[in-house]
């Protein structure tokens, strides 16, 4: 059974539209972001306010804004009650718990069911006060004080005060026990004005400050933990079975076999969750996870991407339900600018001359060769867009559908075989024994690509899987002649462009011997130029076409062989009722998951 | 006997020293940065080497194993350098009860299997009963455990729902629950095991049978149950028990794929997470549990000997 998003209506394109240039009138010199001190004051932001303040922030993205993910659907009324018994995929124990050395998405989505922040963004994009009751913003948009909600206690009893976000924060900004402590970097104080307030300070205003550090489900630095608890029990035991204020309660954890989650009949919100229980099981093959789900075992899949092999099975299963969203992200095929037969030194240069370099010849012949429809049929079984930059459908506005068509890269076989020719390797002959590294998950994928490179070029590239952690050095360090790799979880432009793309980027050959090699993986100084401007530009319209001319720009100067970008697809139990307020790809909050 | 049970426990302790000091440098020689791995998506450096001073992993080599075998000499096997730091011991604990439990019900389901098979083979030589048994032995030898494993989920979970696709439950929470978690892996990791000792069984046993002192039991007239149960088997059984002491550490190996199979956590998954993450304590843990667990079977092999065999005696 599947389900499919519809297409847009006229009057919700309009409303998108509205909103969307709404959120970026501001001036970017006001400290409060064009908004007055009461309507970034509590006890809610409104709308209008949530979306201004992720506009400044450079979170904000169409997908926010569209029907069903940002806005709030009627909810048939809801059984309340029941055990749902989920399995993590791709995984094989959920290690820690423990907000601040949580590093991984997959940890996250189960720690966002225990621990709570003081804010939380509610499915019509309202920031209410999660723990947080109201509070009040300085003139100078540097001093923040959050009334916070009494009579909230802790799952061991504890009260929740003022003195526990103290705690928190000076847990988070110190590195040597959190991982998380740039995130609260710009905080400089945090005091308990009295048990139940709370004063922020700021080194400069801070437009993300409420939608993401101190949210709920997006915040991990301030996700508030228990200081008794962590007292009592220790780092370890905390790790494993946090006490925090959430909807559910973690009552067991058999590190590697199952972690039980249980209702708070104390939470704030006597309305959640509906559910008693949630098992949770890490299950780190996929025909297991398929036998589980067909034998009735679980009833929910949530942790790593679901293999896409199992997707067409769940699909034709009558009893699930498989619902598919697009996912930020892109996966590439790198190929190293400083190895034969593809070095390119210098790609501060117009196209047209760039394509005169017998190394940059064969970067774009490779690129070419690769049927993007192909590889997404044959290795991703259908489910994925062709890719042509970092920046990916789930960026909405930003995305440009039309790239596939314009990009040096598309895919033509002709002129790649000609580049291939021109660059003196007519029909492969001649061209060294290459080699590609990945995981060994992407070992199929890869295959893929090396069977369309032999089929199209007649180049013979050798596989070669190595460990991720292997993987990772020989990445940064520029070890490899070509290598896959890609991101996720990339909302905003910032997270494609910024991280991979510049010179600086942190992704960009970061260990790399910088006097053989003056950048990593591609370096342009307009591609620089334009995510840099990109990053401070307000009005939408002029950001949108920076970041598209820098996507261009490191499409057509082949920064890697881009090639799809993944979906993001939740598989349930046709009993479990998944609503869309929770369905925010990468996320598993299941406060309002009901059993039919 | 006590100075030979003495001796071998001794010689099993240097083993199990040996094994783990190769384990101990061997992971630091493979390539990998286990922090810079874990810290990918934060994209922090700093946060890195914050936690490579704070484990102690940017001290010399030698100077790492110093401190951690003086740790071991004291009980302590140290803690996962992943997430809340959990204590080796913990996890060990936590693990190998389960795969005890699975490598210990595989055992008995084999030798249930093995020893009536290699008895009627050996008794019913060449006949249609014998080349059965031989041609499903050899099935069992053929047919990878793990592939086995996923045959079995998808025919008895999957589709006839008649037992639990993955999991393990604990003794304590009851017979059944345990036993129905563990039948479908035990039956995959103990196939093969039982096809071994059942040709193992049957080879013995056609030795001993053709032996004089058979020859002269039968002639004197008893009866043939007898004649095989209380005379024959407890022969045939001295090279069958070395088979069956080396096979139980492969059954532990063998638990290792199964265990990622049906999701079990045991001491097989332990090790194959921490020597994918390179948590080097609890791989270096784990080893030493794993080389104990050889070096103690061996040595119960030898000891059963001369319980089956009063004339094997040791000094």
């Amino acid at each position: 059974m599947k389900k499919k998003t519809d297409p847009l209506l006229e009057q919700e394109k309009t409303r998108i539209k509205e909103e969307w240039d709404s959120a970026y009138d501001y001036d970017p010199r006001d400290p409060l972001f064009s908004l007055s001190q009461s309507e970034m004051s509590g006890p809610t932001l409104s709308r209008r306010s949530v979306l201004r303040l992720m506009a400044a922030a450079g979170t904000l993205t169409v997908a926010h804004l569209l029907p069903g993910v940002g806005m709030g659907s009627a909810q048939a009324a809801a059984k309340k009650g029941g055990v749902l018994n989920a399995g993590w995929a791709g995984v094989g124990e959920l290690r820690t718990l423990d907000p601040a050395q949580i590093n991984q998405v997959l940890l996250f989505q189960v720690a966002s069911n225990v621990l709570s922040g003081l804010m939380h963004i509610d499915a019509q994009l309202v920031a209410r006060g999660d723990l947080a009751l109201d509070w009040t913003v300085s003139a100078d948009g540097t001093e923040y004080v959050f009334a916070l909600r009494e009579g909230v206690t802790f799952h061991n009893g504890d009260k929740f005060t003022a003195d526990d976000v103290v705690f928190t924060y000076n847990r988070s900004k110190d590195p040597q026990k959190s991982i998380h402590s740039r995130v609260v970097s710009n905080i400089i104080d945090a005091s308990a004005v009295d048990d139940y307030h709370v004063k922020l300070k700021l080194e400069k205003p801070q437009a993300s400050l409420l939608g993401k550090t101190l949210e709920r489900s997006a915040g991990r630095a301030m996700t508030i933990v228990s200081s008794g608890a962590l007292e009592s029990m220790g780092l370890q035991q905390y790790g494993l079975t946090p006490v925090g204020t959430g909807p559910f309660r973690v009552t067991a954890h058999t590190m590697g076999q199952q972690l039980v989650l249980e209702k708070f009949d104390n939470y704030y919100d006597p309305d959640r969750p509906k559910l008693d229980k949630i098992t949770i099981q890490p299950i780190i093959d996929a025909e297991p996870l398929a036998g589980a789900m067909e034998a009735g075992d679980i009833q929910i899949i949530g942790g790593n991407p679901v293999a896409p092999e199992l997707v067409d099975r769940f699909e034709s299963n009558p009893d699930l339900v498989v619902d598919i969203v697009p996912a930020p992200g892109f996966q590439s095929v790198w190929i190293n600018p400083w190895r034969d037969p593809f070095k390119v030194s210098n790609f501060d240069k117009p196209i047209d001359e760039l394509k005169k370099d017998k190394g940059f010849k064969v970067r774009l012949a490779l690129a070419k060769a690769i049927d993007r429809d192909r590889y997404i049929h044959q290795a991703q079984f259908g489910r994925g867009v062709p890719a042509y930059g970092t920046i990916n459908p789930a960026m909405g506005f930003f995305f440009d559908d039309s790239l596939g068509d314009r990009s040096e890269q598309r895919f033509d076989l002709e002129e790649a075989r000609q580049l291939l020719a021109d660059a003196g390797y007519p029909n492969g002959e001649g061209f060294p024994k290459l080699e590609i590294k990945c995981t060994p998950s992407a070992r199929r994928e890869v295959q893929v690509i090396k069977n369309i490179l032999k089929t199209n070029l007649n180049v013979d590239i050798g596989v070669r899987t190595m460990d991720f952690p292997v993987l990772i050095d020989d990445f940064r360090t520029m070890n490899w002649d070509l290598l896959r790799i890609g991101s996720g979880g990339d909302y905003d432009p910032d997270d494609g462009v910024v991280d991979w793309m510049q010179t600086s980027s942190k992704f960009n050959g970061r260990d790399r011997d910088k006097a053989k090699m003056p950048f990593g993986t591609f370096s342009d100084k307009e591609v620089d130029a334009l995510v840099d401007a990109q990053r401070f530009e307000t009005d939408p319209d002029k950001r949108k076409a920076m970041v598209q001319k820098a996507n261009l720009l490191t499409s057509d100067k082949v920064a890697c062989a881009f090639i799809f970008h993944p979906v993001d697809v939740l598989v349930h139990h046709k009993s479990v009722n998944f609503p869309k307020e929770s369905r925010i790809p990468g996320l598993m909050d299941m406060d309002r998951v009901t059993i039919s | 006997m006590s100075r030979y049970l003495l001796k071998r426990i001794f010689g099993a302790l240097i083993v199990m020293w040996a094994v783990a000091t190769l384990v101990f440098f061997m992971l630091r020689a493979v390539p990998g940065d286990p922090l810079a791995a874990m810290l990918f998506d934060v994209g922090d450096p700093e946060a890195a080497e914050i936690l490579r001073v704070k484990y102690g992993l940017d001290k010399p080599v030698y100077v790492q194993y110093g401190k951690w075998i003086s740790r071991v000499l004291q009980g302590d096997l140290g803690n996962s350098i992943y997430g809340s730091r959990i204590s080796v011991s913990r996890i060990v604990s936590e693990a190998l009860p389960r795969t005890l439990s699975l490598a210990g019900l595989s055992f008995v389901i084999a030798l249930s299997i093995a020893v009536p098979a290699g008895l009627i083979s050996a008794i019913k030589r060449h006949s249609s009963l014998d080349h059965a048994v031989t041609f499903v032995a050899f099935l069992g030898l053929s047919m990878p455990d793990f592939w086995l494993g996923i045959l079995l989920i998808i025919v008895f979970a999957a589709n006839l729902h008649w037992l639990p696709a993955i999991g393990y439950a604990p003794l304590s929470e009851g017979f059944w629950p345990w036993f129905s978690h563990l039948i479908l892996p035990s039956i995959a990791v103990g196939t093969a095991f039982s096809a071994i000792v059942a040709r193992m069984i049957r080879s013995s046993m056609l030795e001993v049978l053709s032996a004089d002192y058979i020859n002269v039991a039968r002639s004197k007239g008893l009866h043939e149950r007898r004649l095989v149960l209380v005379h024959a088997f407890p022969n045939a059984l001295i090279p069958v028990i070395t088979v069956i002491g080396i096979a139980f550490a492969l059954l532990m190996a063998g638990a290792v794929v199964v265990e990622n199979v049906f999701a079990i956590k045991g001491l097989g998954r332990v090790l194959i997470q921490g020597i994918l993450n390179r948590d080097y304590p609890v791989v270096q843990g784990a080893i030493l549990v794993v080389s104990a667990i050889f070096v103690f079977s061996n040595l119960l092999v030898d000891v059963l000997y001369t319980v089956v065999d009063p004339r094997i005696r040791y000094d």
